[in-house]
């Protein structure tokens, strides 16, 4: 197998992992890679030799992009909580025991406990976050119009993510045609070649979308409003996705508030303190920590450390014993004023701020199981009050 | 120059820049920068070059974590202390 070695030289050691992440992107020419931080350098396998140069070349472009954020890198842990985690093969459990099963790259089926726990966790949010907010529930649709996503400029920060939506174009010989191969041969993706009408929904790479877009040219009573929601997302991960730690196909609910910039603030600390009860109460091994997110652009280094500098985003990362990381099953974002700006929403004549708390269900309900196994009788006090197997 | 006279060079800066309405009453010398919404993360590399060039001293990443920076007069405040060199 062809190999490259490239060399690290320069790299900030804090975005290791976003260069990790982002090589899955890099090329499709590019099988796996490996960071060598003893060596200082990355080692790269590709599908052949012909593509060398030119996928060394993007490699270097990647690593130029994290060589330093224009803000530092703020790092800084708001909670940390040890726990007695044990070593369980959870993903192949969860399958045997039919709690879970794959149904594409990065899509499962949740079903028995596995869908409880996650229902646990639904209720559990409405009954603390959504009653403590008085928020109002909303339901939206699953996809989004590619427009919406470009004004809110979804593209120019994730467009490695997005899952365009498309049907055939409306002509009958094109159907009938796409209908009698799939009759004769099967189907397959050969056979959307020329009779694909235009992309012009994707479906929703994030919860909250919906939200600001169905706001538009609102004037809203002060200090504002609290909503909440839950939708099925989609984000494209390439070779990033892994058992049940990183889903293409994943649901999520939030909470988001859009108002006066001091509500919103004041809003999402009150979040900080409920999500860190939530971990101390159900005795969860995690960190409260800044984060931000993986911008997939040159201009990562502004925005990732400006979203640090000002702890613009913070996850809640529960740890997977089995595969030595952390996963994000909690994030708090403040967005300031880029959605009220993008639908001119306003609040006693001001552009409206807004921000969100976000729980992704799959993840929560593997992290636990990863954490805490499948005998419930040794599970923390608090989780087993709430469920039990 | 004084801590004042470098705040309203700042925040007349800031208004000319951002186009902040004269008229917006939450607009002042201590509202905070980033959170209400009068700079963005590209905004806050236009700012900190101009602070750099008008007042000629140098802002490191590490100065904008360890400093808080996020209202005219905690710049105003910090500029003067980078100029006597007591940071």
């Amino acid at each position: 197998m062809p190999r490259i070695s490239i060399p690290l030289t320069g790299l900030n050691k804090d975005f290791v992992v976003q260069l990790s992440y982002s090589m899955a992107f890099v090329s499709e020419e590019v099988l796996g890679h490996e960071i060598d931080l003893a060596g200082n350098r990355l080692v790269v396998d590709l599908t052949s030799d012909a593509s060398r140069t030119e996928v060394e070349a993007k490699i270097k472009q990647m690593i130029e992009r994290y060589r330093e954020g224009e803000f530092g890198f703020r790092s800084k842990v708001y909670f940390e909580q040890h726990a007695d985690i044990i070593q369980n093969d959870t993903w192949p459990e969860l399958l045997a025991r039919k709690w879970v099963t794959s149904v594409g790259d990065g899509h499962v089926i949740l079903r028995g406990p596995a869908a409880r726990l996650a229902d646990v966790i639904d209720q559990r949010i409405q009954s603390i976050f959504a009653r403590e907010f008085k928020a109002e529930k909303e339901i939206y649709p699953a996809t989004i119009k590619c427009e919406t996503l470009d004004r809110i400029h979804h593209f120019t920060s994730f467009p490695e993510h997005v899952d365009f939506v498309a049907h055939l174009k409306s002509d009958v010989v094109a159907l009938q045609q796409f209908s009698s191969r799939c009759r004769e041969i099967g189907w397959s993706s050969a056979l959307h070649e020329g009779q694909m009408a235009e992309h012009d929904y994707a479906i929703s790479p994030s919860c909250c979308y919906h939200c600001y877009e169905g706001m538009e040219g609102w004037e809203l009573s002060a200090p504002g409003r609290c909503i909440t929601m839950t939708v099925p997302c989609h984000r494209f991960e390439s070779r990033n996705q892994q058992s049940m730690s990183r889903l293409r196909a994943f649901t999520q609910r939030d909470v988001v508030w859009v108002g006066h910039p001091k509500y919103v603030l004041d809003s999402r600390h009150r979040a900080d303190a409920l999500i860190v009860e939530w971990a101390k109460d159900w005795g969860l091994d995690c960190t409260y920590e800044t984060a931000n997110d993986m911008f997939f652009t040159d201009d990562y280094a502004v925005k990732a450390s400006f979203q640090r500098q000002q702890e613009a985003k913070k996850e809640l990362r529960l740890t997977i014993p089995q595969e030595s990381k952390t996963i994000s099953v909690f994030s708090s974002n403040f967005h300031s004023l880029t959605f009220g700006k993008a639908f001119n929403i306003k609040v006693e004549g001001r552009t409206a701020a807004s921000a969100c708390v976000g729980w992704g269900f799959e993840r929560w309900v593997y992290a636990i199981f990863s954490q805490f196994g499948f005998d419930s009788a040794r599970w923390p006090g608090g989780l087993r009050r709430d469920f039990t197997l | 120059m004084e801590t004042d006279a470098i705040a309203r060079t700042i925040e007349q800066y800031l208004r000319e820049k951002f186009k902040i309405d004269s008229t917006d009453r939450e607009f002042d010398a201590d509202v905070h920068l980033f959170d209400y919404g009068y700079v963005d993360s590209f905004g806050a590399v236009d700012l900190t070059l101009f602070v750099e060039s008008t007042f000629g001293i140098t802002i490191s990443n590490s100065d904008l974590v360890l400093y808080p920076l996020n209202t005219v007069n905690e710049i105003a405040r910090f500029v003067v202390k980078r100029q006597k060199g007591e940071c």
